[in-house]
């Protein structure tokens, strides 16, 4: 039996960037994924789908905008099958990447389903069904979560689909309709809405991108409007049937009830952790009533020597967060200087078209929670850089408290705004104010300069306005 | 850039340690790999090996001190480096950022620094810059908690909290903090006092001299060699004004007891791994805690305050456990509804409401509503003392060092490990009968514990 201080199950964004630092930190490790190395992430996620939003920004503005940019078109082809093709070299190499950095840091790569068989002991059970057992001093579990379905709907891969089908499907279909009008749900509202397909995104909440601050989900909706994508908010699914020809999706809202009919549905209503079958029962892991594993700040779980990262977490389901769960993880159980994570600050990032971007409270939270508020704000259309890109649609809104000028969060929609997001998560960090961003001089022109009017909107000398 | 020294964790369930002894000195040179200091946890003591060859620059933690796993205890590096700002993450026992080297140019009053570098505290954030100044702090008194040891807005908001009530005496219910006999770290293991020796406990002489200062602001400008007035801190006063209250208000007398742990020893050995697998750390404090909840319900009376209109019994039973800040002082954390919790749930509280009043992050009402207290006065090395008592309660219990002592069994000679126990009492409410009473029923308890 293989003996190692550190055994990760899973290998995505979490597991694999944990693995690596507990190698660095000279920790004999594992790491054991029943599927791919990468995840869901770099398979059939994040990666590959920016790859598809790439082409499909592409293909709108062939489709909609060539009077504009001056470029006409006879029999205009768009073949989405050569799209699909390049998401998946994309996501092959990044995964062949992974793949690499697992021999450059001597990490062991194990295939096959996990289970714990103790607190120390991982039984891992091969595709041909051989099984081994590999023990570990301790053990990591980022097994990732998978999405919602909801009841008596069967997801059958050709007219229902999750994300999962949705992503590797070399057709894009005439019409959808997309249940769940989150982060997922926006990008393939984005992607098929691109090459030309009817899209009606239903949200039971009141806005799209209901955890996004309410002024960005309205824009982002008045944007999708102005594409053609129907957007139905305050809207209950009571119903989804696929037949013959698509599907029908009954649903009921401010209109009363209607169905709804479309050739594909997608359903993004949210995820579950992977936490059964794991054996955490056996071995007394906690988790709590939604299934996700429990953790403290020291990413243990209640069991000593066995550790939890990511989706499996639910803290929040994001890769980079998983990520950086990871390298806190790994560093405790080396016991090296690490952090703690605030996770109210931690980036969050939509790749619609516009593109949102966001972190820390929204303005109505900070009300809410009592801070004296004040909001700097500037507009991508006062912005030379995103006039000359054609692409201007969106505004950044900086939050802070008036008191010692602390940034509580930002809020942004427009022209890659999730590239822009760094500067303010760090000054966050680092207790720096909108006067120090306002004093850092932004090179012209960029889109980074309307962070800076931001802040000098926030200090109440707005140059450019 | 000079190498950080670390606190390892040095098993599984080992989440802090204490530095024993340092093998080299400030100054000293040391090869990599060459053993820096010693370090003991709950299960090992060890030698730690210097992780780079260099000179060791500078001591962050002292001996005697303990520590959580990933605090920065050292700096090694080339002579005349600059040590990065701040003191180590999260370590509070030790003495917070030492103060400026020249005191004789030190301004008198408390400038609150501006945002950016500073020399002695690294980085100063706008946020807490701007805080400093609507508060008038001086930020060297500010504990960091941040990378490097840098000033937070939380650990500004966490000061201010600590040191919000206003320096007048205020009712005795709102000073948690107050003064015991020597500087007993309640929760280090009692049984150091066994392989340690002689009950010396490590010097705190051995800590260099500058670490010994109170905290506080510069001194005001003094010739060298002159006697210096060091300002008290808030926390400090609010100890003064508490212990002379006590004092004043009731007439203290202490009596004294030596009880036989034999009992006590042999069950935590054989329940003390046990105890670990499930998180907790099994110190002697609970079973103390557990004899004086039998001696309160025997002796009621003992559980009481004094009024004038009459005696004021107390029917929950919450006792207050001293709880060492190193220099900073004293706090003294509830362990409410003592008598409705196991043996486990003692240890748990002890572990719970020690680490976090350590952590500086105890709630105000675990501070409050104690009828009885116990300071552990022992592990600092002192055999009995005579504390004083936390108002407006009728006793107060010090345990003394446990040590092995030739006793008399049966008229036979016999090596076991005794303790005194020193019981501090109001004479308005308590005669010497019944306060022996208790107490005897504290020791009967330990004796014959199962």
């Amino acid at each position: 039996m293989s003996e190692y201080d550190v055994v990760v199950i899973g290998a995505g964004p979490g597991g694999y960037v944990a693995a690596i630092r507990a190698s660095q930190l000279g920790l004999k490790t594992a790491i054991i994924d029943k599927e791919w190395l990468g995840g869901v992430c770099l398979n059939v996620g994040c990666i590959p789908s920016k790859a598809l939003l790439r082409n499909a920004e592409v293909a709108h503005t062939l489709r909609e905008r060539g009077k504009e940019f001056g470029f006409s078109f006879e029999n205009l082809k768009l073949d989405y099958a050569v799209a699909l093709k390049r998401s998946r070299q994309v996501s092959d190499r990044l995964t062949k990447g992974v793949a690499l950095l697992m021999r450059k840091n001597n990490i062991e790569v194990i295939m096959g389903s996990a289970r714990l068989a103790g607190k120390n002991v991982v039984e891992v059970t091969a595709a041909d069904g051989k099984k081994q057992t590999v023990q570990g001093k301790n053990i990591i579990l980022a097994t990732g979560a998978h999405p919602i379905v909801i009841p008596g709907v069967e997801v059958d891969g050709k007219r229902i689909l999750t994300y999962h089908e949705a992503i590797l499907q070399d057709t894009r279909p005439e019409s959808a309709i997309i249940i769940g009008a989150g982060a997922i749900g926006a990008e393939f509202a984005t992607i098929w809405n691109g090459y030309g397909a009817k899209v009606t995104m239903v949200e039971m909440l009141p806005n799209i991108l209901p955890l996004e601050d309410e002024e960005v989900s309205s824009e982002l909706a008045k944007q999708f409007k102005k594409r053609g994508i129907l957007t139905m908010t305050g809207t209950k699914v009571l119903s989804v049937t696929a037949t013959e020809t698509g599907v029908e999706v009954r649903v009921n809202g401010p209109e009363g009830e209607q169905t709804l009919k479309a050739e594909q549905a997608l359903l993004a209503i949210g995820f579950r952790p992977n936490s059964k079958n794991l054996g955490l029962e056996e071995t007394g892991v906690k988790t709590n009533e939604r299934g996700f594993i429990t953790i403290d700040e020291r990413m243990s779980t209640n069991v000593p020597g066995i550790w939890a990262i990511g989706d499996v977490t639910g803290q929040l389901l994001l890769a980079h967060v998983a990520s950086a769960q990871a390298v806190v993880c790994a560093e405790n159980i080396a016991g090296v200087e690490t952090i703690t994570l605030d996770y109210s600050m931690m980036p969050r990032a939509t790749y619609s078209q516009p593109q949102v971007a966001s972190f820390g409270l929204t303005e109505a939270q900070a009300k809410d929670k009592g801070h004296e508020v004040k909001v700097g704000k500037f507009i991508f259309q006062a912005n030379g850089k995103a006039l000359g890109l054609a692409d201007y649609a969106g505004f950044i809104k900086i939050i802070t408290d008036a008191r010692y000028g602390e940034i509580l969060g930002a809020h942004l929609i427009g022209p890659e705004v999730s590239e822009l997001l760094p500067e303010l998560t760090l000054a966050q960090r680092m207790e720096l104010t909108t006067e120090e961003i306002g004093r850092n001089v932004h090179a012209h022109p960029t889109l980074s300069e309307v962070i800076m009017e931001a802040a000098h909107a926030a200090e109440g000398h707005v140059i450019h306005m | 850039m000079p190498t950080q020294v670390i606190m390892p964790q040095l098993g599984e369930s080992v989440v802090e340690g204490t530095v024993t002894k340092w093998l080299k000195q400030e100054g000293e040179h040391i090869a990599a790999d060459e053993s820096l200091l010693e370090v003991n946890t709950d299960k090992v003591d060890t030698e730690i090996p210097s992780p780079a060859a260099g000179t060791l620059l500078k001591i962050v933690i002292g001996e005697g001190i303990t520590v959580k796993a990933g605090t920065i205890i050292a700096w090694i590096g080339e002579p005349g480096e600059n040590i990065p700002g701040g003191v180590s993450r999260v370590d509070l026992h030790a003495p917070p950022a030492p103060a400026p080297e020249e005191p004789a140019d030190a301004p008198a009053a408390p400038i609150p620094p501006a945002a950016g570098r500073s020399r002695d505290l690294g980085f100063i954030s706008p946020v807490v810059a701007k805080m400093a100044a609507e508060h008038q702090l001086d930020l060297s008194l500010i504990h960091g908690t941040g990378e490097g040891g840098r000033i937070t807005k939380r650990d500004v908001l966490a000061y201010l909290e600590k040191s919000a009530p206003s320096p007048a005496p205020a009712p005795a219910e709102d000073r948690p903090a107050w003064e015991t006999p020597g500087e007993g770290d309640l929760f280090r293991p009692t049984e150091l006092m066994f392989t340690g020796g002689a009950p010396g406990m490590p010097a705190p002489a051995a800590t260099p001299a500058r670490q010994q200062q109170p905290t506080g602001t510069p001194p005001p400008a003094a010739a060298p060699g002159a006697d210096e007035l060091v300002p008290h801190t808030s926390l400090r006063r609010a100890i003064a004004a508490h212990m002379l209250t006590s004092k004043q208000t009731s007439p203290h007398v202490t009596t004294v007891m030596e009880a036989d742990l034999g009992a006590v020893v042999a069950h935590r050995a054989a329940h003390k791994a046990e105890f670990a697998r499930g998180g907790v750390n099994l110190t002697f404090t609970p079973y103390f805690i557990a004899a004086i909840v039998a001696g309160l319900k025997a002796f009621p009376t003992v559980n009481s305050s004094w009024k004038d209109e009459g005696l004021l019994l107390h029917r929950a039973i919450n006792i207050g456990m001293a709880t060492s800040l190193g220099e900073e002082g004293l706090i003294v954390p509830v362990i409410k509804g003592a008598d409705g919790l196991s043996l486990l749930g003692l240890a748990r509280a002890v572990n719970d409401l020690g680490g976090r009043a350590r952590a500086h992050k105890l709630q105000p009402d675990e501070v409050k509503g104690g009828t009885f207290t116990i300071t552990n006065h022992g592990t600092s090395g002192s055999l009995f003392a005579t504390p004083v008592i936390n108002q407006p309660q009728c006793g107060i219990l010090g345990v003394g060092a446990i040590q092995k002592r030739v006793v008399v069994i049966q008229d036979a000679i016999a090596i076991r490990p005794m303790v005194y126990l020193s019981l501090t009492f109001d004479h308005r409410i308590l005669d010497g009968a019944g306060a022996d009473g208790f107490l005897a029923q504290v020791v009967e308890t330990l004796q014959n514990w199962s």
